[in-house]
C-alpha cells in the first residue's frame, strides 16, 4: 500500500496507508464498495485455499456436521475486502463494519493462466453451497494441454449441502487427474473409456455427498455435478442437474454441451420455447442430482472437437439463470473484451450480482487459443455424442 | 460474579437508498451482588461509600424535619456493615454531621456502634438557615476523596427548597460532582423546584422524584437504600462503536427512565464512544442507538453499531446493530416494535415537561396541546401510571385524539409528581 494513490472519487491524492479519502472519505478500494461480489481479495501466496481447507470456512447457519465447527475457530484473521480494516470476532470488520466474506463464501482459482474460477455466495443466499475444483497443465498453447473444470451445486434445502459439494468437488477433480485412457483405440472404445472415467467422477463425487449428511439426516446434502475436461483439442463432459458446461468459440455460434436434468428441460424436450420453460413455476426443480436419496447417479456424457479459439465454460445456475443462451453469455463476454479467465470469471460473476444475485455463482472458464493438434483424417468437427442421454 | 447479556432489537432492513439505522439494545445484569464486596472478594474491606445529606434548612417545618430525621435514620438500617459512610446536614453551607472528625477520613465503617453514634447524631438536626446545594455537593465530593480506597460512591439527597445558591454555583458543583460520585434526589413538600433537583439527579446518574407527605420519606429512603446496596457492580460504560464514515445520530437510556446520553461521549477509539451508566444492580436497561450510515448497494449488509457493555477496560457483552438493504418493501417498511414503543415514550417524556413549563409560563394553548399529545402518546403506549398522573392535571374529552382541558384547580404536588415521573418509562411486553 505504499504506491502513490488517488481517490477515485474526488481525485484528490491519497498519501500514506489510510484505507479512506482524506477529502471526501470515500473508501481507496472503492471499487469494491460500489460493486458487490467480487471483493475478496485473492488467496494470497501461502494462504490455504478452502479446496485445500474444507472445514475452515465458517458456516453460518446450523449445521449437522460437527467437524467442521473445530477447525473454524482456529481460522486466521483476515483483513476486510473493502478497507482492509481488521476483522472482529463477530465477524465484521472493525474499521468499516462490512461483513466478512468467509473463504467458503467467496473463493477463486487459477491453476494456470488460461484456466480460472470464482464461486461466490451471491446476494440472496447466507451461505455458498456452490463449490469447484479445477486443474490445468501450465501451458494452454501446449499439445498436450489439459485442463479440468468441475462444479457442484449443493441444493439449498438441505443439511451440509456446502460441505458436500466442495468434498464431492474435490473428490471429482482427484478422479479426473489422471489422463483418459484410450480404451481399444477405436473412436467408440474411446467414447467409452472417457464415459467409464466420467461416471467414476461422478461416483466419487457422490460419495462424498452422501457423506457430509448423516444416514438419519431430515433432509441430507445434496448436489447437482457438471464437469468438462480439455485434453488436447477434445473436450469430454459430464452432468447430473442443472450445472451447465458451454462452449463459447470466438466467432461461430456458442453451444450448451451439458443437458439439464430439470423440469424445463423436460417442457423443453417437449417442444416448449427455452425462456418459456425455463421460467415456469417449476422450471428449477431438478430431476436427477447426488445426494442419499439418489441411488448411483448417472452421468449425461458428450464430447466435442474444438476448431477454433473460445472460452469453455462451467458454470452453476447462479450465472446461467441470468443468461441461459450461449449468445447472451457471448455477448457478456464480449462486453468484457478480456482474454484472461480469471477477470472475465469476476466479471460475469458482479454481471449476476447486477441481475440481483438470487442464488450462489459458479464461474469457471478455460481460454481456449485454438487447436493444437492437425487432424487430416477429421476434417468436420465431432459433433455431440451422448452415450447415456 | 456479575454477568451481563445484551440483547438486540431492530428492524434490519433498509430501504434503497435508507441511511438511518434505529435500535434498541436491552442490557441485563444478573448476580450483582451487594455494593462494594464484589471487587475485592474479602469481607471488611468494602469499596462503597454512601453519604446521606439532608436538608436543615429553615424551610424545614418541624413535621417534615422530623420526618427526615426519621427517613435517614431507616436509610442507616439499610446500609450493610462494612461499607463507608457519612452524614452531611446541609443549610447555606454544608456541615458533617457524622462522622466528627476535622481531617483525615471522613468516611466511617458501618457497624452496630457507628450507626447507633450516627443515628442519635442524626436526632440532633434543627431546623434553621437556607438552602446552598452546590455546597452540600462539594462537601460530599470532599468527604469520599478522603478515603481513596472507597471506589463506589453514592449519595442521597433530600431538600425541600428552591436552592438560595447563584446557578452558576451549583452549576460548577454538579460539573465537579459529575463522573464522581451518583446521587439520588429526593425533593420533600412542593416548595422545591424539579428542574433544579432534576439537573442534578440526571447529571450525577441519579433519581428524582417528590416526597409529598413527611410519613413517605422513611420508606422512601429504605428504598433508595437498599437499591443502592444491591450494586454489586461499582461502575459500568456503555461503548458505542459505529463504522468509519458513520454518524452516531443519538444514544439515550429509555429504560427504566430516558436519559439522552449523546452529550455524555467521551472518547475510546475514533470509532467509539462510551458513555457513562454508573453502578449496576440486578437490572435491565434499554438503550436507543441510532446511526446513520452511508447508503449501500441493494443486498448488502453492514454493521451499523456495536453496542457494548465495559467494565474498566473489559468488554462484558455486546449486541449487534446491522444494516441490510433490500427492496422488499415489506421488510423495510416494518418499524421494530420496541423502537416505535420508545419512540413514542421519549415524546411522552418531552411533552409532559413541555407542557407543564408552558402551564407554569400562563401559556394555557400550548400546554393544552402538549398535555393533549402526552395523554395520547400515554394511551398508545400503554403506560398507565403516566396517564394516571396525566388524569390529575388534565381532564380528557378524548384519549384517543388527544382533546384535553386544563384542571382550574391542581394540587401542586401531583403536577411536580407528573413533572417528576415524566421520564419513567414502561416496557413493552416482549
Amino acid at each position: 500500500m505504499t504506491e502513490p494513490r488517488t481517490c477515485p472519487s474526488c481525485g484528490a491524492a491519497a498519501p500514506g496507508e489510510s484505507n479512506f479519502c482524506e477529502e471526501c472519505g470515500t473508501a481507496l478500494s472503492a471499487d469494491v464498495l460500489v460493486s458487490g461480489a467480487p471483493t475478496t481479495p485473492a488467496p494470497e501466496a501461502g494462504e490455504s485455499s478452502p479446496i485445500e481447507d474444507m472445514d475452515s470456512g465458517p458456516i453460518s447457519s446450523a449445521t449437522t456436521n460437527h467437524s467442521a465447527t473445530a477447525a473454524q475457530e482456529s481460522a486466521a484473521p483476515v483483513a476486510c475486502a473493502s478497507c482492509g480494516g481488521s476483522i472482529g470476532p463477530d465477524g465484521y470488520c472493525e474499521q468499516c463494519g462490512v461483513k466478512a466474506l468467509s473463504p467458503r463464501d467467496h473463493f477463486r482459482e487459477q491453476p494456470a493462466p488460461w484456466v480460472a474460477g470464482v464461486c461466490d455466495k451471491g446476494i440472496r443466499h447466507h451461505r455458498n453451497e456452490d463449490a469447484m475444483a479445477t486443474s490445468a497443465s501450465p501451458d494452454g498453447t501446449a499439445r498436450d494441454r489439459r485442463a479440468v473444470l468441475v462444479v457442484l451445486d449443493g441444493v439449498s434445502n438441505t443439511d451440509d449441502s456446502q460441505v458436500g459439494s466442495l468434498a464431492g468437488a474435490k473428490a471429482a477433480l482427484a478422479a479426473l487427474t489422471v489422463p483418459f485412457p484410450d480404451g481399444l483405440g477405436t473412436d467408440g472404445s474411446r467414447v467409452a473409456a472417457v464415459t467409464h472415467v466420467l461416471t467414476n467422477a461422478v461416483k466419487a463425487a457422490q460419495a462424498e455427498v452422501v457423506a457430509a449428511a448423516t444416514p438419519e439426516a431430515a433432509n441430507p446434502a445434496s448436489a447437482t455435478f457438471s464437469a468438462a475436461v480439455l485434453e488436447g483439442d477434445v473436450v469430454s463432459f459430464a452432468n447430473v442437474g442443472d450445472s451447465r458446461s458451454y462452449w463459447l468459440p470466438d466467432s461461430s455460434p456458442g453451444v450448451q454441451l451439458s443437458v439439464d436434468d430439470s423440469a424445463a428441460q423436460g417442457l423443453i424436450a417437449a417442444g416448449m420455447p427455452r425462456a418459456e420453460a425455463e421460467s415456469s413455476p417449476q422450471a428449477h426443480a431438478i430431476t436427477k442430482w447426488l445426494g442419499q436419496d439418489s441411488e448411483e447417479p448417472t452421468p449425461t456424457v458428450g464430447q466435442l472437437r474444438i476448431t477454433e479459439p473460445g472460452w469453455l465454460l462451467v458454470c452453476s445456475d447462479g450465472l446461467w439463470n441470468y443468461a441461459s443462451e450461449p449468445a447472451q453469455l457471448v455477448e457478456q463476454i464480449r462486453r468484457t473484451g478480456t482474454d484472461d479467465p480469471a477477470a472475465l470469471a469476476l466479471a460475469l460473476t458482479d454481471y449476476a450480482y447486477g441481475q440481483g444475485g438470487q442464488d450462489n455463482i459458479t464461474t469457471v472458464l478455460a481460454r481456449i487459443p485454438g487447436p493444437v493438434l492437425v487432424h487430416n483424417a477429421d476434417p468436420t468437427p465431432t459433433s455431440k455424442e451422448q452415450p447415456h442421454g | 460474579m456479575a454477568e451481563f447479556v445484551a440483547t438486540v432489537y431492530q428492524n434490519e432492513f433498509l430501504p434503497d437508498g435508507g441511511t438511518d439505522v434505529n435500535a434498541i439494545v436491552t442490557i441485563t445484569c444478573t448476580g450483582a451482588g451487594t455494593a462494594g464486596q464484589s471487587a475485592t472478594g474479602t469481607v471488611g474491606s468494602s469499596t462503597a461509600g454512601e453519604i446521606i445529606i439532608v436538608d436543615t434548612s429553615g424551610s424545614m417545618g418541624h413535621e417534615t424535619m422530623e420526618g427526615a430525621k426519621d427517613a435517614a435514620q431507616a436509610a442507616l438500617a439499610e446500609i450493610v456493615d462494612g461499607t463507608r459512610f457519612a452524614v452531611i446536614a446541609g443549610t447555606d453551607s454544608a456541615f458533617l454531621a457524622y462522622p466528627l472528625v476535622q481531617d483525615g477520613p471522613a468516611l466511617a465503617v458501618m457497624d452496630a456502634q457507628s450507626r447507633e453514634e450516627a443515628s442519635s447524631a442524626i436526632s440532633q438536626f434543627r431546623a434553621s438557615g437556607g438552602t446552598a446545594i452546590g455546597s452540600w455537593l462539594d462537601l460530599a465530593g470532599s468527604v469520599f476523596a478522603s478515603v481513596p480506597e472507597v471506589t463506589q460512591r453514592h449519595a442521597i439527597l433530600l431538600t425541600d427548597g428552591e436552592n438560595g445558591e447563584q446557578p452558576a454555583r451549583l452549576d460548577a458543583a454538579i460539573q465537579r460532582a459529575t463522573g464522581y460520585f451518583q446521587c439520588d434526589c429526593r425533593g420533600a413538600g412542593t416548595d422545591w423546584k424539579v428542574e433544579e433537583l432534576r439537573r442534578v439527579a440526571q447529571a450525577l446518574l441519579g433519581t428524582v422524584d417528590i416526597i409529598p407527605s413527611p410519613s413517605e420519606m422513611r420508606e422512601e429512603f429504605r428504598t433508595i437504600m437498599q437499591t443502592a446496596m444491591g450494586r454489586g457492580v461499582a461502575d459500568a460504560q456503555l461503548r458505542v462503536w459505529s463504522p468509519q464514515g458513520a454518524q452516531v445520530l443519538f444514544v439515550r437510556q429509555v429504560a427504566p427512565t430516558v436519559e439522552d446520553l449523546s452529550d455524555r461521549r467521551t472518547t475510546v477509539n475514533p470509532l467509539t464512544g462510551g458513555y457513562p451508566t454508573g453502578a449496576w444492580g440486578d437490572e435491565s436497561r434499554d438503550y436507543h442507538v441510532a446511526v446513520r450510515l452511508p447508503a449501500k448497494a441493494v443486498g448488502q449488509e453492514q454493521l451499523a453499531a456495536r453496542v457494548q457493555l465495559a467494565l474498566g477496560d473489559d468488554v462484558v457483552t455486546q449486541g449487534l446493530v446491522k444494516a441490510t438493504w433490500s427492496n422488499d418493501s415489506e421488510l423495510t417498511a416494518k418499524i421494530d416494535k420496541q423502537v416505535a414503543h420508545y419512540t413514542g415514550q421519549v415524546e411522552l417524556a418531552s411533552m409532559i415537561q413541555e407542557g407543564l413549563a408552558a402551564k407554569a409560563a400562563g401559556d394555557g394553548a400550548t400546554a393544552t396541546t402538549k398535555l393533549g399529545r402526552a395523554v395520547q402518546l400515554a394511551a398508545e403506549t400503554g403506560n398507565a401510571e403516566a396517564t394516571t398522573r396525566l388524569r390529575k392535571v388534565v381532564d380528557v374529552d378524548d384519549e384517543k385524539e388527544g382533546t384535553v382541558r386544563l384542571k382550574r384547580t391542581v394540587d401542586k404536588a401531583d403536577e411536580m409528581a407528573l413533572d417528576t415521573a415524566s421520564t419513567k418509562t414502561t416496557r413493552i411486553k416482549k
